[in-house]
């Protein structure tokens, strides 16, 4: 028996709804003493698949997998930033591959219990290949999943918290 | 991100009139540069056809995805096109094309860029879409494809 939510996992992928998220996971974390995971996935399968399906030149999927990647530093750059003006630490991991399978994966070697993520798409299709990432991660998890929705409660919740900066850091793996 | 969050019913065009690669790039982007009145179609274009003077985006069966990123757009836009009548788009199976899907994302969104492509690659790829698709006559019915 799991003693609550002692290990937080929030999934970042640049939009503003995973930001939001990662707020409310610095809230969680803070009220509930947990550790929070920051995880940024490259995705190098749709890379991979873009080239194999040659809508990608080879030139273009490395040119895109380094833009991801930087994006993937900022990001989890700014989270820990965010986390660490709250007193919280956050750990960053920066992954590369199917983005919903890394995620599953890490959630399970490391012991998560439970999972953050943005907003997901609205139900506009009955197709499975239009699922987003995040709708894939969320039917395919095995642990409780935190749904945040973009809006100003969130950022307000976070700016409540007391700034209290702490010296201990992670680096992104 | 994926194709159903972005696809606007303003962006589609149902014949495309083009009968020539260079006419059906022109006509997608000035499509999307005038129902969202964007100032900078000339970037746009330019951005699109530097990266087809790479290597086509001509596809196999008809399906053709040309793409870009450039600072000209401000996030992530699909705009589509089927043309009545195929066109030579330097199509992979030597074959002419005839659905369009026009790509364009900013430069810091390329993590939503390829989800989109790679959503739109799946979903063409379906045999059973892709006799729906040969099927549709009016930007209503690809909207219809897509969102139901």
């Amino acid at each position: 028996m799991s003693n609550g939510f002692t290990e937080l996992l929030v999934y970042l992928d640049g939009s503003e709804d995973s930001m939001s998220a990662a707020m409310a996971a610095i809230v969680l974390a803070k009220q509930l003493e947990s550790h929070l995971t920051a995880i940024y996935v490259v995705n190098t399968k749709a890379l991979q698949d873009l080239v194999k399906a040659r809508i990608f030149l080879d030139v273009e999927q490395q040119e895109y997998q380094r833009d991801i990647e930087g994006d993937a530093v900022r990001y989890l750059s700014h989270v820990k930033k965010l986390g660490k003006k709250k007193g919280v630490a956050v750990e960053c991991v920066k992954s590369e591959g199917a983005v919903h399978q890394v995620v599953r994966d890490y959630i399970s070697a490391n012991s998560i219990d439970m999972l953050v993520i943005g907003g997901l798409s609205g139900i506009h299709s009955r197709r499975d290949e239009l699922l987003s990432e995040t709708d894939r991660m969320m039917r395919n998890a095995t642990i409780p999943v935190f749904v945040v929705r973009d809006n100003d409660d969130i950022w307000d919740m976070y700016e409540s918290l007391p700034d209290t900066e702490r010296e201990d850091t992670y680096d992104i793996d | 991100m994926t194709l159903t969050d972005i696809l606007d019913r303003d962006l589609i065009k149902v014949p495309l009139e083009g009968r020539s690669k260079h006419e059906i790039i022109e006509e997608l982007v000035d499509l999307l540069s005038q129902k969202k009145a964007l100032t900078n179609r000339e970037e746009i274009l330019s951005a699109v056809l530097e990266r087809e003077s790479l290597g086509s985006t001509g596809l196999a069966d008809g399906i053709a995805i040309p793409h870009a990123k450039t600072a000209a757009v401000d996030r992530v836009y699909l705009v589509v096109g089927l043309a009545d009548t195929s066109v030579d788009f330097d199509a992979q199976d030597g074959e002419g094309s005839l659905y369009f899907f026009l790509v364009l994302a900013p430069e810091h969104e390329a993590s939503a860029h390829i989800e989109i492509l790679s959503s739109i690659a799946k979903t063409t790829a379906s045999a059973s879409f892709k006799r729906l698709l040969r099927l549709a006559k009016t930007s209503e019915d690809v909207y219809s494809l897509f969102i139901d």
